[in-house]
Formats: C-alpha cells, structure tokens, sequence
C-alpha cells in the first residue's frame, strides 16, 4: 500500500503534471484548428508549420535582443500576420469554389510543404535551443516541476481562458458564432464577412505561434517539429469535434494525459498510436466528436 | 470559371449558396466525369506507351532505373486518381499501402521466401486486410475526416517503422535480394538485368492501368461517380454507398502496394520514409498535375515530376520547396492538371473558324 501511494505520487503525480502542461500548449493549437475549420471549413494542414514558425521566430528574436518577454508579444503578432497573408492570397479566392474544402486542404498542404523547406533554408536542419527567461524549480508536497513549465501552463491557460471569453462573452464572438452559423446572414446586418475571416486567421495563428514561443524552450526548435505536432493536433480535433472551441480544449488536455501516462508503460511511440487508436474509436462510435460546434446549441 | 474535376468532399453546403450548379452545368459536369475524351486520351496514351517503350535504347542505365522509379510513383498516384477522380476520396496516405507492402517484401525476401509469386500472395492479403479495416473507419467518417485518418494511418504507420528495432528502425533493412521470377514454364525474369526489371514493371503498368479502366467503365465505375458527384441521391437508386466505396478504396491500395511490392527489389533496400507523407504528398500532387479523373494523368505527371525532380536535384536540395509550390499553383490556377489545359486548348482550336 505505501509503495503504491508513493508510486503514485512520485511517479504517476509527476507525468500528469507534465501531460497537464503539454496538453494545455496542444489546446492552444488545437484552437486554431478548430476556430478555422469553425467558420471557413476549411482544413488548415499548415498549422503545425506556423507552429513551428513561432518556435523560430521566437529564436531569432532572442538572437536580435527583444529578450524572451518581448518575443513573447511579436511573435503571435507575426504569425498571426503570416496566417493573414495565406488567408488573404491563397485561401480567400478558392473558398468561392464548389470544391472548396478539397482544393483549400491541398493548398494548405503546398504551403505546409514550402514553409517547411523555408525554415531548413533560412535555418539549417540543426535543432537550435532557446533559452528560458528563467530557471528554477518549484516544489510543492515533493513533487518538483521546473518553473518555466508552470510558466507556460498559465500563459496556455489564460489564453484558453481568454478565448472562451472572446468567443462566448463578447460582441466579436458572437460575430464569429453567427458566420460559423450563416454567414450570408451576417453580411446582410452590414458586417463585413472578409474581415470576420481575416480575424479567425490572425487570431488562430497567433495561438499557434504562443504555442511556438512558450514550447520552444522546453523542446527546442527543428524544421519538423510542426509536422509531429499536426497529426497530435488534429487527432485532438477529430476527438473533440471539428469547429468546437470547448472540445478542442478537453480533447487536449485528455490525450495528453492518455498519451503521458501510457508512455510510463509501454514505449512512446506505441503511446502515440494509442491517442491514435482513441480517436479511430471516437470516429467509430461518434463520427462528429464529442462536443458540438461552434455557434450551434 | 474553370471546370475542375476535384469533387467536393463534402464541405456542409452554405445556405443560401449563390447557385452555381444549373441543369446545364449539372449535365456537362456527368459527361466529363472521369474521362475527357476517351478518343484523345487514348491517342495521349498510345503516344506515351510508345515512348515508354523505346525509351531505354536511347537511356543510359540511371535514367532506365529513374523511369522504373516513376512508374512504381504511378502506382502510387493511379491509386489516389481512383479514390479522388472517382470516389471523390481525398487521401493523403496512400503511401501507408505502398510502404506497407515494400516492408513485407523485403522482411519475406530476407528470412522467408525467394519465391515471387509467394510474396505477392502474403503482400495482396495483408494490404487487403489493413485496406478493409481502415477504409471501412475511414469511409464511415466522411468528407475531411477521410483524408486526416488517411494521413494520420500512414504517419503512425512510418513512425513504428521508425522506433521498432526489429525491422531496422530508422536504418530500415538493407541488402534484399532480387529474385528471379519464373513467368511461364521454361522463362524467368531475371530483374537484375535492368531491361528485363523496366520491361517487366512497364508492362505491369499497362495490364494494371487497362485493368483499372475496364472496371472502372463498368456499372461500378458509375456508381462510384454518381457517389461522387452527389453521394445524398445515390442510396435512393438502391445502391450503398458505403460498399461501392469501399471495394473502390481496397482496389486503389492494392494497386499502390504492387509499387511497394516491386520497389525493394529496385532499391535493395527499405526504410521508414517509403510510408511518410513525402510519397503521399508527391501522389497526389502528381494527379493533380496530370490531371484527376484521368487515370492517365497521374501516370504523365509521376513521369513529368521524377524527371523534373530528378533535374531540379541536381541544382537544389530544396525538393519539398519546389513540389509546395507546384502545388500551390496547380490547385489555384490549374486545377485540371495539364491533361485538362491540353483538352482546353484543342476545344479552343477547334471552336476557331
């Protein structure tokens, strides 16, 4: 009975906490995704790429002397700003199309494939670390966890937070349910429909690039690490129902913890397969997700 | 505005939508399904064919074995052409199958068997099994979620290739065999003779790609289009959907895996990267290029894109670059692939006084 309490607070208590954290980080992604597909259906593959922009970003602002609180601030900005410029170029003349959910997931994943190169060319293949505003660990009741992870935790929940309240308390959120609803309704109030779209990419980047900056640290930085991310990203999405804010955030957070406590039994890679195994099974049993969309109900 | 032949795949559509889809259009759109012009196609692919067929006296052994190597890439993209042209299927991992069946070979080749014929046997039954369990999940979930379980089952896939030491982890497996492959009584295939092996894989292709269209023209073809171009109506003709797309999704793995099956014995080796998204990736945009719904024009663009690969390669590292943006700019401006342009081109002269 003693080992197993100890077991349990030493072991099991530790991942949760670390799979609590990661899962937070995914949420943020996950959000973008979904808000995405939410309003303009479309499937954005180059999500993760932004990701992993953000994560370059962040340090090549380091590198130029905005310090890591600065980088913090520019670099959702940024990447919110490239996500504007591929809405505005790439995806805005095809969503007119009958098969634009096909033609805009191709597009997206051109561009994945070009931001990818683009991050090789300008930075090398080499995984380039980034440092931690600050160091130090926090104890509480034995368990020890690095601050800059609490760190991240907070920022990823407040921006969780602050989301929620931007969708479901504000007047721009209830803009963005009603075009996820029907947008030519919107447009005939006076609205402008581009602009709406326009904000849904800035701001779902922006998430993923606050995903890039607050991770970098703890995982450095490589041209593939959006890649890795997506398909966690998108089995998140699938779980918790494409276009649902609220899904999106419990389905991270729960494969997240699916995902950290089986790699304590069995090796990573089949605890990856296993979130994947669990999503096939949502789709099995509940094809839409688990959570309904964003601006129904 | 342009007349793409990728189908929808199933965006919920808008209300109020500004029509877009007359009986006219409607109506146009059914006649050009699938295949263009019979007639030009087949005087596109009898020109190839004979391309193809004496191409090697005038190749040197690199760009014999290059052309093998586009055309295992076409089994590849034949199999995203039949999904997406006719089944109106986006798959993103079709190279699941392919590198599915290249790691089987090689493992048989290496401990079990020599034997051809053996092989192909374990190879079409294992793909057949994986194709049915994950197509039945896949095709139940739908519109975009078939082409996220598509992609996600081949990245898992390359990832436990990756981190299973038994088969070579990252390495992969080196060192396979070639084996001889005995046709009639009295006649073997020795593929280690590259004439023989680029022979041999061409006339594959052929028998493969008049295969796929005979079947393809049949009822079932039209069921599978008529699924594509409005999956609601079909089940109230009786027929479900979910079988006809089903047997066109076991087909078109098939078809990919006998790529896999073949390439070990080009390469001598296999290694994780045969099931990531850079063949799932180079499929499709090769259909796209050729043309979708063509069959043909996956097998013109594989050709186009290996050698052009194969050229840009000797310049520039930057591969994964320039294939994005031959992506980009086929699905935003050409989205008819070049089959299409050319089908364009000659209604345009002839429309001419």
């Amino acid at each position: 009975m003693e080992d197993l309490l100890s077991y349990l607070h030493f072991v099991v208590l530790p991942q949760m906490i670390d799979a609590l954290i990661i899962g937070a980080a995914l949420a943020l992604v996950a959000l973008g995704l979904t808000m995405i597909f939410g309003l303009l259906e479309v499937i954005n593959l180059a999500h993760g790429d932004l990701y992993m922009l953000g994560g370059y970003a962040a340090f090549a602002l380091l590198g130029w002397g905005t310090g890591y609180w600065g980088a913090l601030i520019l670099v959702p900005l940024l990447i919110g700003l490239v996500g504007w410029g591929l809405e505005e170029v790439g995806i805005r003349p095809l969503l007119a199309r009958a098969d634009r959910a096909t033609v805009t997931l191709l597009l997206t994943f051109g561009v994945s494939l070009m931001l990818r190169d683009v991050a090789q060319v300008v930075w090398g293949t080499d995984t380039h670390a980034v440092a931690a505003p600050f160091s130090g660990i926090t104890g509480f009741a034995q368990v020890f966890v690095p601050t800059y992870r609490l760190f991240v935790l907070g920022v990823s929940l407040a921006a969780i937070v602050a989301t929620w309240w931007l969708i479901y308390r504000t007047r721009i959120g209830a803009v963005l349910r009603a075009t996820a609803v029907d947008p030519s309704m919107v447009a005939s109030f006076g609205i402008p429909i581009r602009w709406v779209y326009g904000f849904t990419f800035i701001y779902g980047c922006g998430l993923a690039g606050l995903a890039g900056v607050l991770l970098s640290p703890i995982y450095a930085v490589f041209p593939t690490m959006g890649h890795d991310f997506l398909v966690l990203a998108f089995a998140v999405v699938i779980v918790g129902g494409m276009g649902s804010i609220i899904g999106a955030v419990v389905a991270a957070l729960f494969l997240a913890q699916v995902q950290g406590l089986a790699s304590l039994w069995i090796p990573p890679v089949w605890a990856e397969t296993l979130v994947y195994c669990v999503m096939l099974l949502v789709l099995v049993l509940r094809p839409s997700g688990l959570f309904h969309r964003i601006g129904e109900a | 505005m342009l007349q793409t032949n990728i189908p929808n795949i199933g965006a919920k559509p808008r209300p109020k939508a500004p029509a877009r889809s007359g009986i006219g259009l409607r109506l146009q759109q059914a006649m050009q399904s699938g295949q263009s012009d019979p007639r030009q196609l087949r005087w596109v692919g009898l020109v190839m064919l004979a391309v193809a067929a004496v191409f090697p006296l005038f190749g040197g052994s690199f760009f014999i074995r290059l052309a093998i190597e586009a055309l295992l890439l076409g089994t590849v993209a034949l199999s995203v052409d039949i999904l997406l042209g006719y089944a109106g299927l986006l798959s993103l991992g079709q190279a699941a199958y392919f590198g599915l069946a290249a790691y089987i070979s090689a493992l048989m080749y290496l401990h079990v068997t020599q034997s051809f014929w053996l092989v192909s046997l374990v190879v079409v039954t294992i793909v057949g099994v994986f194709s049915l369990v994950i197509g039945a999940v896949a095709i139940r979930a739908k519109g975009v979620y078939f082409a996220l379980i598509t992609f996600g089952t081949a990245e898992i896939l390359s990832k436990i290739a990756h981190n299973t030491r038994a088969i070579g982890g990252s390495d992969g497996l080196i060192g396979i065999p070639v084996p001889q492959i005995p046709v009639l009584p009295g006649l073997r295939l020795d593929l280690s003779n590259n004439l023989v092996f680029y022979y041999f894989v061409l006339t594959a292709l052929v028998l493969i790609y008049l295969g796929t269209r005979r079947v393809l023209d049949t009822g079932f073809g039209s069921v599978l289009r008529a699924i594509r171009d409005n999956s609601d109506r079909v089940p109230y003709l009786g027929y479900n959907p979910f079988w006809y797309k089903l047997i066109g999704y076991v087909m078109a793995a098939q078809i990919a895996a006998f790529g896999g099956l073949i390439y070990p014995l080009l390469r001598g080796f296999v290694a994780p990267h045969l099931f990531g998204f850079e063949i799932s990736t180079k499929a499709v945009v090769v259909s796209l290029v050729g043309g979708i719904g063509t069959l043909l024009g996956p097998l013109v663009g594989s050709v186009i894109i290996t050698f052009l690969e194969s050229v840009i390669g000797s310049y520039t590292e930057r591969h994964l670059f320039v294939l994005g943006a031959i992506f980009v700019v086929f699905v935003m401006f050409l989205p008819d692939g070049l089959l299409g342009l050319a089908r364009r081109l000659a209604v345009r002269r002839r429309a001419r006084p």
